[in-house]
């Protein structure tokens, strides 16, 4: 009996232990986001006639901290009659929640999201046309051009660009010495041969490419190579997807796998580009730059700008052709506050605030006249970015976007796994994304 | 009796009923709405949904496109992978937690076996650990590179595999993964079952076998099984239908990758609906995938409820 009683003890000591562990990191999780929410309390002796703007966002740590303490001080100072509400959303199954919350009608009034889900969302009929609001016009004109275009629908824009980025090349300076190279190189030719040199020195792998589970990973290669995704309309991806010269740009890639020249990371080996360029087992990787904003940050970590080289993507065929990435404010249909949204939204892309957003975050200002700011172009690494933007290429705005990546991703990799030639593989990649097109 | 006295009966039989109806109705009918607007509603609408090129915006039109969605799912590669994955899983972990379940509960249940209640909750634990937590404790585990644990003991300690296995960048090696922690996960359960059905088999039925002879196995064999077949029918469906409802198993561990080859129906549902906003393709793969189940464990049901046991 006495027996029968510790083991009991035992087990409810185990299972009260497990479910503190459970809850504490629960509890963690909800402190956490109770204290994104902490702008809302500061304005307890509010006047009555300040109308809220429900403003969900996506920004890190380090950037939310900007938010709070520059941007919404600033904006409600010159706006006194709107209060904004800030809710940093996570990453982490973020489109099902957008959606549930636009189905449900309970959507926020505007929300920085990835600028590829705007056509989609446009398509979705749950978001406001920015171009027919007051003032559009004059937005548009400051802001870059093609950062601009993702956001456009059927003709109309559903959307305003808040930051943009793209990737560059990032050698380990020591791997690139020992391979014989001073500098980065300028060309594939060059690439290729820095990279042979490389794995003749027995470096775990030369080029890392990201992998093949999504078409940002691998577009700066393909591009560059030569390759092409669609016509310049964007209406068919037959006849360029799987063009003479995108065949051939896969086929180069492809080649410098078998011959070992890109690592494993490619299909999902250990260990990640960001590690092992800091070990110097990789010679390069290419990545945007929050790989340099985030690592810097980092105490625990050394600088990467101590021992990396930057340069743009090697030039191909098809010339340095990097991938536009970013983020856009975009106002709901069903917002409650459309009109203090929109104000938000255009104040947001005015040269003040995308000067204190890239000042304090290194994010790449749309706004024309921000990046110029000699304060952000202080940045180490913001040259080398802003030059990249200008020869970067945006993905197809397109509703259906998502599911061609996943198409076109998928059949890439079967050629990388060996399973499809690449002539065969990108057929049936142009054909099945040209059946999603038109579906819409 | 005659005919007059027991239409009397009926008649108070009914109005008794209905008394007892209204009393009941007030605790009831919270259950009664709760479960019309989180089952049956969205069971219907399902169905419906299903045969329309559904716009999940509020008050957005709906297109009717007849079968056009069950019809797309047999041209798809990754609908076969879905199907071929999920019966797969059914097949290989449904008579390893069987077996798994029996033969741990009987080994607890051994009279000579101390601290039985540590035992059964470590077994349990698994279960009312959080799907995330552990999911992504597999991924860490069978992590490629000699990074991983699994890679760190099979390849760098004790030397028998010639390279660190990609375990979760193959479609096979991946399947591994995924069945070992479904049966991970789902073994404590059988187990939990087992051992209160072992311990409802009365002592005496073992006493007297004993006198007359009995060894150990043919106690089993002949008391055990047959006492606990009732149960083993209940625990099968339940492991049945455990196992084609496998979902974060894949979703959080492969994501359905490589190339869809680790796919299964409900991760293929969650991403046709979530992320490709394909929500009628998505309600007419769950209709399938819900008469399928029904079929398979109402035929079972069938089948196993007109034998006899004893």
């Amino acid at each position: 009996m006495k027996k029968l009683k510790y083991s009991l003890l035992f087990s409810v000591l185990l299972i009260l232990t497990l479910v503190s562990v459970a809850c504490s990191s629960d509890t963690e999780g909800t402190a956490n986001s109770s204290d994104t929410n902490q702008g809302d309390d500061s304005n307890n002796s509010k006047n009555v006639e300040k109308t809220e703007i429900d403003y969900w966002h996506t920004y890190g740590e380090q950037e939310e901290a900007v938010l709070f303490e520059e941007i919404k001080p600033a904006f409600e100072e010159e706006f006194p009659q709107y209060e904004l509400k800030l809710t940093r959303q996570p990453l982490e199954g973020l489109k099902q929640q957008v959606i549930a919350a636009v189905s449900g009608g309970v959507a926020p009034d505007l929300m920085r999201m990835d600028i590829i889900w705007t056509p989609e969302f446009a398509a979705l009929g749950a978001l406001a046309e920015v171009s027919a609001m007051k003032g559009f016009d004059e937005v548009k004109e400051r802001l870059y051009e093609s950062p601009m275009k993702t956001n456009i629908y059927e003709g109309a824009y559903y959307g305003v660009p808040l930051n943009t980025n793209t990737k560059i090349s990032v050698y380990n300076k020591e791997v690139l010495e020992a391979a014989g190279f001073s500098e980065p190189p300028k060309t594939m030719e060059e690439l290729e041969e820095v990279a042979q040199a490389a794995v003749a020195n027995d470096v775990k792998g030369a080029i890392n490419v990201m992998g093949v589970g999504k078409t940002w990973d691998f577009l700066p290669y393909f591009w560059s190579l030569g390759g092409t995704l669609t016509n310049d309309d964007v209406t068919q991806f037959e006849g360029y997807l799987n063009s003479d010269e995108s065949v051939e740009a896969i086929e180069t890639l492809y080649g410098w796998y078998k011959d070992g020249l890109i690592s494993e990371t490619l299909l999902g080996g250990r260990p990640g580009t960001w590690e092992g360029i800091e070990t110097g087992e990789y010679l390069a990787i290419d990545d945007g730059p929050w790989y340099f904003s985030i690592l810097g940050k980092d105490q625990s970590k050394p600088d990467p700008l101590d021992y990396t080289v930057r340069g743009n993507i090697p030039e191909g065929e098809g010339g340095s052709r990097s991938v536009i990435g970013g983020e856009n404010l975009v106002v709901f249909k069903n917002a409650e506050n459309k009109e203090g949204a929109w104000t938000f939204a255009k104040w947001m892309t005015s040269e003040n605030a995308q000067e204190i957003m890239a000042r304090g975050t290194g994010l790449i200002p749309t706004n024309k006249d921000a990046a110029q700011d000699e304060q952000f172009l202080e940045l180490p690494y913001a040259n080398e970015y802003v030059e990249q933007l200008e020869t970067a290429l945006p993905r197809p705005t397109l509703p259906g976007w998502s599911e061609i990546d996943r198409i076109i991703s998928l059949n890439v990799e079967k050629v990388f796994r060996g399973e499809l030639d690449v002539q065969e593989a990108l057929d049936i990649a142009a054909k099945e994304a040209d059946e999603v097109l038109n579906e819409e | 009796m005659s005919e007059s006295t027991i239409q009397p009966k009926k008649k108070v039989g009914f109005k008794k009923g209905l008394k007892q109806w209204k009393e009941v109705l007030p605790f009831l009918i919270l259950g009664l709405i709760g479960t019309g607007v989180f089952v049956i509603f969205p069971l219907f609408k399902g169905i419906v949904m299903s045969f329309q090129d559904y716009s999940i915006m509020p008050g957005a039109e709906s297109p009717w496109v007849g079968l056009e969605n069950y019809l797309k799912a047999f041209e798809e590669e990754q609908f076969r992978y879905a199907v071929r994955n999920t019966l797969l899983n059914t097949i290989v972990t449904v008579p390893i937690n069987w077996f798994l379940g029996l033969f741990f509960a009987v080994l607890i249940n051994l009279n000579f076996i101390k601290f039985k209640i540590t035992f059964r909750t470590l077994y349990y634990v698994p279960i009312i650990t959080s799907w995330i937590v552990v999911s992504f404790l597999f991924r860490y585990l069978f992590a490629s590179g000699d990074g991983g644990l699994v890679n760190y003991l099979l390849y760098t300690q004790l030397g028998v595999i010639d390279e660190p296995i990609n375990w979760l960048g193959n479609q096979w090696t991946a399947m591994l993964v995924i069945w070992s922690l479904h049966i991970w996960k789902t073994v404590g359960w059988a187990l939990v079952i087992y051992l209160a059905a072992l311990q409802g088999i009365p002592k005496s039925l073992y006493e007297a076998a004993e006198i007359d002879g009995a060894n150990a196995i043919q106690l089993f064999r002949h008391i055990t099984i047959p006492m606990v077949t009732p149960i083993s029918i209940f625990v099968i469906i339940q492991l049945v239908m455990g196992a084609f409802n496998i979902f974060p198993q894949v979703y959080f561990v492969t994501g359905g990758g490589p190339m869809h080859q680790t796919e299964v129906l409900q991760s293929m549902i969650y991403t046709q609906a979530f992320e490709n906003f394909n929500f009628g393709y998505s309600s007419a793969l769950g209709v399938m995938m819900g008469i399928a189940v029904f079929l398979l464990t109402w035929s079972q049901q069938k089948k196993i409820g007109k034998q006899k046991f004893y």
